[in-house]
């Protein structure tokens, strides 16, 4: 039986003490657990960030990369060997600045991977910049006179991108974070979970108690796109988090002819024979 | 004029069927036996422009697409014109020669003459009394064209019917208004004096975008990740369209870092994959490519280039990116260049590149050029025997692993995902044995070169087990002629040239600009001149040599987009010689 503390790495977290990060390393290794699936087949890539350090921090096989890549890395690690579980695992500046293009595109590809974003609304461990999901008016170290960028919706980006499993949690809440997370390990396609994570040293305003005041669990219909639409934009006083959009749909890797019920990894090289020179006779 | 050889130009506008005129002509001389070598002028356009297409053949190793013209295919005015026009501006490329013929439509008028043979055939009057299609009339001329030269013409029937889909009805009216054509001319123009030795040798006529294709597959290839760009775009093309066959997972990403990371990603999981651009894709990949180095992941990445800077000459050659190549991505790490001098060097380096990525655990670049990726030639041999060797790789359950052991040779175990207890991290952060990051909490700056120390000491077993540096007529030469990558054939024909005008030369191939071999420095010294030929402004490899080996070197470049052409190039290394 797999329990979280295979999952326990052997380096401790150099996070802030009360980092939102803590609780999704919690929560992503005790979903793992949960469902059953063993450390050696699990992988978690990541970008460049604070959060994006989490591999170093749990015991599977880690790929801590570059500053918004990690979405190209998992999905071909996906495409390689479907065996394995993959994550993307990193923060709302590496996702939704530089990796914004690989974020749309994975989620329209529907690749078999989960994508979990510690979203802290803030550039922490460059000390306190803008992100791309900074509210309107923040002052912040890149940003003295209050941002006036308007942040972007993740939420809709996805939905509109065409991911089929789109989600919301907060690192406040960690049960029903841990729960969100099986359901996109769970998903046969690509899953999206956006995680409240406040940074408590750079963002003064997300803070947890923001989020405890404004949250809330809605029962929708999953399977119906514009209710998800509807929710994910949702903001202010009331913001809903859980699984917004929920449906199957053919996932990259069973749509291609190559790989479709087969792994790369399996395929032996071809023998390269006389025959397939013919052609350039 | 040449009697034992036959070059052919096509020249027409893009939408013409400039390139498959062209291509059916190769396929009917490599049909017969001969070597055969082509160029492809062409534009960025997709109609309209001027392009042309040349065919060398001969029963000799036609190593360029030479000198000289005997035959023009005019497929309008102003292909007629520029190709028969004695100070034509085509980069090198000459016009037609005084002996030889211009075949094209009758309706063609008004054109400037020069003192040549014209040949006006009713190209359009016989094409339509075969098809409504506006473009038979290109085949009714490549009938003519082997009239011309005394070609049998069933060989042409035959690469005809394979082209048009063999039996259908439109390949019979096209190998009908190739004949018509065919008797036309025989009937009523002059036979050249050419003499091709046809032969029942059988040779492929390959790109090499396609032998990228195949030096990958025989060496176990399984994802080609790639953003579609010229020239990269022609080995994309050949690894999609035999997918199935190869079983090998091709794609094309949201953009180029998006394929590089991929790759890299693929690597990774433990299957070869590789990614290909020219020079604008793979400035986009740089840094990842130093993350393959940090990391240890395997890589091969395909870098054809095209004229720049920037989106440059998007159809035209050069060796422009050896710096960018060479110094791509920040900090020190270990890279092994390869560079192929032509089609068949393309399938042997590439192939190998993938057993030097997983043996060395670094980055492979396989640089090529536009030429080499887009012309066609004759390939006598490949030989498929291929052992792959995937370098060190962990066993499941390995006692006390360590993903970055520091080993004698610099090289440890990878460990692939899946793989029982090895789980571990591997990180683009400097990172200790284990692969746990010393970047953050504590750095230590003992392991900091110890790490450093490990990764760049890798190469020192491929450096010892570098095959000799490849040279042409080079055991009696005084004079060394260096090049490198895909001008071998023009220099190697410049060689011969300048032999035959009494002058000690031979060539030093370069295939391998990094690391270089230590041999090169033996190589060179003692000669009376080095003379460095190169496909770009600043003679790119012609500093590194002089840095490497601390010799002295002459420069000879050409940076007009179009490659070299061996008796122009012949001059100019003459004239370095006499200076």
């Amino acid at each position: 039986m797999v329990t979280i503390a295979d999952y326990k790495g052997k380096v401790k977290p150099d996070w802030c003490p009360g980092c939102g990060n803590f609780a999704q390393l919690s929560a992503i290794s005790g979903a793992l657990a949960d469902l059953g699936i063993e450390p050696k087949d699990s992988v978690i890539t990541s970008g460049i960030g604070c959060s994006s350090n989490l591999p170093e921090f749990i015991n599977l096989y880690g790929f801590h990369g570059l500053h918004g890549r990690l979405l190209p890395v998992a999905s071909a690690i996906k495409w390689a060997n479907p065996k394995l579980t993959v994550i993307g695992y990193g923060g709302d500046g590496d996702g939704f600045f530089e990796g914004t293009q690989h974020f749309y595109h994975t989620a329209k590809r529907n690749v078999d991977i989960t994508y979990i974003v510690s979203d802290n609304q803030i550039f922490g461990l460059t000390t306190g910049q803008a992100s791309p999901t900074t509210e309107l008016g923040m002052k912040t170290k890149s940003t003295p006179d209050g941002n006036i960028e308007k942040p972007l919706n993740p939420l809709t980006i996805a939905l509109t991108a065409g991911a089929t499993f789109v989600a919301r949690a907060f690192s406040g809440d960690a049960l029903h974070l841990k729960e969100v997370i099986k359901k996109g390990i769970q998903h046969k396609g690509f899953s999206f979970i956006d995680v409240f994570s406040p940074c408590v040293t750079y963002n003064k305003i997300n803070t947890y108690d923001y989020f405890r005041k404004r949250v809330y669990k809605p029962d929708t219909d999953t399977k119906d796109f514009n209710k998800a639409y509807s929710l994910a934009q949702e903001w202010g006083e009331k913001i809903p988090i859980g699984v917004l959009y929920d449906v199957e749909g053919p996932s990259y890797e069973t749509s291609d002819p190559v790989i479709a019920g087969k792994a790369l990894i399996d395929i032996p090289p071809v023998k390269l024979t006389k025959e397939h020179l013919a052609e350039f006779l | 004029m040449k009697t034992d050889e036959v070059v052919i130009r096509v020249g027409g506008a893009a939408g013409d069927g400039v390139q498959s005129a062209g291509l059916i002509i190769a396929k009917t001389f490599t049909r017969l036996g001969l070597h055969v070598n082509t160029y492809n002028y062409y534009q960025s356009i997709i109609r309209g422009g001027q392009s042309w297409y040349q065919i060398r053949a001969s029963d000799k190793k036609v190593r360029s697409q030479g000198d000289g013209l005997d035959v023009l295919i005019a497929l309008n005015k102003d292909a007629l014109e520029r190709h028969t026009n004695p100070s034509i501006n085509e980069g090198g490329a000459s016009p037609l020669t005084k002996d030889g013929v211009a075949i094209f439509d009758k309706g063609l008028t008004n054109f400037q003459k020069y003192d040549l043979d014209y040949v006006e055939m009713p190209l359009n009057e016989i094409a339509s009394k075969h098809s409504k299609n506006a473009l038979m009339k290109n085949t009714v001329a490549i009938g003519a064209t082997m009239a011309s030269i005394g070609i049998d013409f069933e060989t042409l029937a035959g690469v005809i019917r394979d082209q048009f889909g063999n039996k259908g009805e439109v390949a019979e009216q096209n190998v009908n208004a190739a004949r018509e054509g065919y008797e036309h001319y025989k009937a009523n123009f002059k036979k050249l004096p050419i003499k091709l030795k046809t032969s029942n040798k059988r040779y492929y006529l390959m790109s090499g975008g396609e032998t990228l294709g195949l030096g990958a597959v025989n060496a176990g290839l399984k994802m080609y990740v790639g953003y579609p760009m010229t020239p990269a775009s022609s080995a994309l093309h050949y690894l999609a369209s035999h997918q199935k066959d190869f079983g090998i997972f091709v794609k094309i990403p949201e953009d180029e870092i998006s394929a590089i990371n991929m790759a890299i990603g693929a690597n990774f999981a433990g299957v070869r994959a590789m990614t290909g651009s020219s020079g604008g894709g793979f400035s986009l990949m740089v840094e990842a490519l130093g993350m393959a180095g940090m990391m240890e992941v395997p890589l091969v990445v395909y870098e054809s280039q095209r004229a720049g800077p920037s989106t440059g000459l998007p159809t035209k050659t050069e060796q422009g990116d050896l710096n960018l190549v060479l110094g791509a991505s920040q900090g020190d790490f270990q890279r092994i260049v390869l560079a192929p001098r032509n089609v068949e060097d393309v399938f042997y380096l590439t192939r190998e590149a993938f057993n030097l990525a997983e043996k060395y655990q670094t980055p492979v670049i396989v640089m090529s050029d536009l030429y080499v990726a887009e012309h066609y030639e004759t390939v006598e041999n490949l030989d498929l025997d291929f052992k792959i060797d995937r370098g060190k790789i962990a066993e499941p359950g390995m006692k006390d692993y360590k993903r970055y052991e520091y080993t004698k040779d610099g090289i440890s175990y990878r460990a692939f995902p899946g793989t029982a207890g090895l789980t571990h991290n591997e990180d683009s952060d400097e990172h200790n044995e284990y692969g746990d990051v010393v970047s953050d909490a504590v750095t230590d700056p003992t392991l900091r070169v110890e790490s450093m120390k490990k990764r760049m000491k890798k190469l020192d077993a491929y450096i010892k087990s570098m095959p000799p540096t490849p040279t042409y007529r080079y055991e009696d030469a005084e004079y060394a002629v260096v090049q490198w990558g895909g001008t071998q054939g023009s220099v190697e024909e410049a060689v011969d040239i300048l032999r035959e005008r009494g002058h000690k030369v031979g060539a030093l191939e370069i295939n391998r600009p990094h690391p270089l071999n230590p041999d090169i420095g033996k190589l060179l010294s003692g000669k009376k001149k080095i003379v460095v030929v190169e496909n770009n402004y600043t003679g790119q490899m012609n500093k590194l040599l002089r840095s490497e080996f601390l010799v002295k070197t002459e420069l000879v470049t050409k940076y007009d987009g179009e490659s070299f052409y061996p008796g122009a190039l012949a001059d100019e290394i003459e004239a370095v010689l006499k200076r």
